[in-house]
């Protein structure tokens, strides 16, 4: 083997190492986790059974779960894609000193807990909160139920997801050009034309890159649908929580787990494929 | 001029306070003409083309093009083919693609789409390469797939911003005559934006001196290198020599050590001298009366094969004086006298 090679796998070796210890390691710990027994009391059994296996694939409540937190996820991801790609569009054109000042300011969220921003959201969404307010005193007699439901816990999350989608979105512009938005209006194409034919193909990469990172941490999200679904939001990041720290049902919360890997599995599958696609 | 097909009227363009970025700028560009816009860096050649072209709001004046004016009008309704500095080729389609995009807004069928592409791709030498992507061509061959975007629309007016100056030597050269062939063939109204003298000197019909958002001279290349109306053109269109002086009464310029004649009578006063480094001779025999001169001696010469440079020193005046090279002539050596002669015809004079 060449020195460089060597070299390559002697600095690769700490963190192979740490991966294993700390990814790998854990998560075949889990895996054999959810073929274990458990007492009702929360007691780990041992033994090898495929009954939680066989629970999860036979009760449609599973089916269900994991249905519903992958729909509300991807909502939430095109939501937050849709709210922050203006932000990113306009912070990518501003001049250069400038440029920096605003994504401080787009970024500066992350400076405070998602606990305390989601806290914030169920005031201003209560029903005697600010938005309610607002509605009220438009002539709305009962404004529609914004918190412990679906609604409240999109709007918690597209707002705490917006900044690493803006972040992500910058950073996959780098083809878009001025000049080439010049040359399609020079041709004879509209202002939305431009948009479509040239704008957001050309943005694409940042799209892509947002979404996978806006859904991955959309699906693994538990402060804010917790808190913000008041009980009444069944998600896997939840649901996982409440098998293994209230219903003490580690290996249903294993295999809850791995389902949930799988998910990050095929979004990173699709996401790579659909990067070579555009490349 | 009533069949002139694109006018500027005292066209302005002010980025903020301070002075404009063009100012009062009026030109009419005949049907079919070639016209270069050439200054330097800096001097709203480029702006004035934007604001052509749409990119770029006037803040004062009227574009009109056939008679209609379009100063507000946006750029997809301007009708305009533009070919950028950069080529602006759209990187996420084929070669094909961008070539087609036009006519695609202008909501041609199918087959008439692809019959002209093909067209706009042999003119311009690309045939079968309508498949590649921009990034796979060399950047003559990104050029060329540029122009034959802006061609393939049949625009009414062609505008080029810099669209050598990204080219190395010999591919610009190439690129110069292909253009210009295609212009005079379609017959299209261009403009030319270039702050290369020689590719205005050799492209344009009349060539449009720039100078800090001002026209400083409109003519054909012919009058701006032989009749230069200010010295900022004499000097910006080719090399020059430049010497401050006086002319008495008698219409004799005194500078510095020299006295010379001009081509042109002038007022008594304060005048710029200017000659072109290869209209000054190196004289051998006696000269004549239409002639001016001064001795003096080689402070350096410069061989680069084909041209021979050497700076003169005449009594403190400094002259550049450029010959073609013959293998009978010897190199002069440094220190060596010599009598400069040039023609009182090809002694320009400015009034300061």
């Amino acid at each position: 083997m060449p020195i460089a090679s060597r070299l390559a796998l002697a600095l690769l070796l700490p963190a192979l190492l740490v991966n294993l210890a700390v990814f790998l390691v854990p998560m075949g710990n889990l895996a054999l986790l959810s073929f274990q027994q458990a007492s009702a009391g929360g007691a780990l059994l041992g033994g090898f059974t495929f009954a939680t296996w066989a629970k999860m694939f036979g009760d449609v409540f599973y089916a269900e779960l994991v249905l519903d937190s992958v729909t509300i996820a991807l909502s939430i991801t095109a939501l937050t894609l849709l709210c922050a790609y203006p932000i990113a569009l306009f912070i990518y054109r501003t001049p250069e000193r400038w440029k920096n000042l605003l994504i401080v300011a787009c970024v500066s969220p992350l400076l405070v807990s998602a606990v305390v921003r989601t806290y914030g959201w169920m005031v201003i969404l209560g029903d005697g909160g600010l938005v309610a307010s607002i509605l009220r005193g438009l002539g709305m007699v009962k404004p529609p139920r914004m918190v412990f439901n679906t609604t409240g816990v999109v709007i918690g999350l597209v707002e705490i997801l917006m900044p690493y989608m803006i972040l992500a979105l910058i950073a996959g512009f780098g083809r878009l050009n001025a000049s080439l938005e010049e040359a399609a209006a020079s041709l004879g194409a509209r202002p939305f034309t431009v948009f479509r034919r040239i704008v957001v193909p050309l943005t694409l990469p940042g799209i892509m890159l947002g979404c996978l990172l806006a859904f991955v941490l959309a699906v693994s999200s538990f402060i804010t649908p917790k808190l913000l679904g008041g009980g009444r939001v069944f998600l896997l990041a939840t649901e996982i929580y409440d098998q293994a720290i209230v219903t003490l049902n580690w290996p249903v919360a294993a295999a809850l787990s791995l389902v949930v890997l799988v998910i990050f599995g095929i979004a990173l599958l699709l996401y790579g494929r659909l990067s070579r696609a555009i490349a | 001029m009533s069949d002139a097909h694109l006018v500027l009227e005292a066209l302005e363009k002010r980025f903020g306070a301070g002075p404009p970025a063009v100012a009062a700028l009026s030109l009419a560009v005949q049907k079919g003409e070639l016209l270069g816009l050439l200054g330097p860096s800096g001097c709203g050649k480029t702006t004035t083309l934007r604001m052509i072209g749409g990119l770029a709001e006037a803040t004062a004046g009227r574009i009109l093009v056939a008679g209609h004016d379009v100063t507000t009008l946006p750029p997809h309704k301007r009708d305009m083919g533009i070919v950028f500095q950069n080529y602006a080729l759209f990187p996420h389609m084929d070669v094909a693609g961008n070539v087609a995009f036009g006519l695609e807004m202008r909501k041609q069928s199918r087959a008439e789409i692809a019959a002209k592409v093909e067209r706009a791709l042999a003119m311009v030498h690309l045939d079968g390469l309508g498949h590649r992507r921009p990034r796979e061509l060399s950047g003559g061959q990104q050029q060329r797939v540029a122009l034959a975007r802006a061609l393939v629309i049949e625009p009414s007016i062609l505008l080029l911003d810099e669209p050598l100056s990204n080219l190395d030597a010999k591919l610009r050269e190439e690129m110069r005559t292909e253009i210009r062939d295609i212009q005079k063939r379609l017959g299209i109204t261009t403009i030319f934006v270039t702050h290369d003298q020689v590719e205005a000197l050799a492209m344009c019909d009349r060539i449009a001196v720039m100078r800090a958002g001002s026209l400083e001279q409109l003519g054909t290349p012919f009058d701006i290198y032989e009749s230069p109306a200010t010295p900022f053109v004499a000097d910006f269109v080719g090399r020059i020599n430049r010497l401050d002086g006086a002319r008495d009464g008698d219409g004799d310029i005194l500078a510095g050590p020299l006295r010379l004649r001009a081509a042109k009578p002038g007022p008594a006063g304060r005048v710029t001298v200017m000659m072109r480094p290869h209209r000054l001779h190196i004289a051998t025999d006696a000269i004549g009366p239409e002639w001016n001169s001064a001795a003096g001696t080689i402070r350096r010469a410069t061989y680069v094969g084909d041209v021979l440079a050497c700076e003169v020193d005449c009594a403190g005046a400094m002259l550049t004086v450029e010959r073609h090279t013959h293998p009978g002539q010897p190199i002069p050596r440094e220190g060596e006298a010599v009598n400069l002669a040039w023609r009182v015809s090809d002694t320009l004079a400015f009034d300061a």
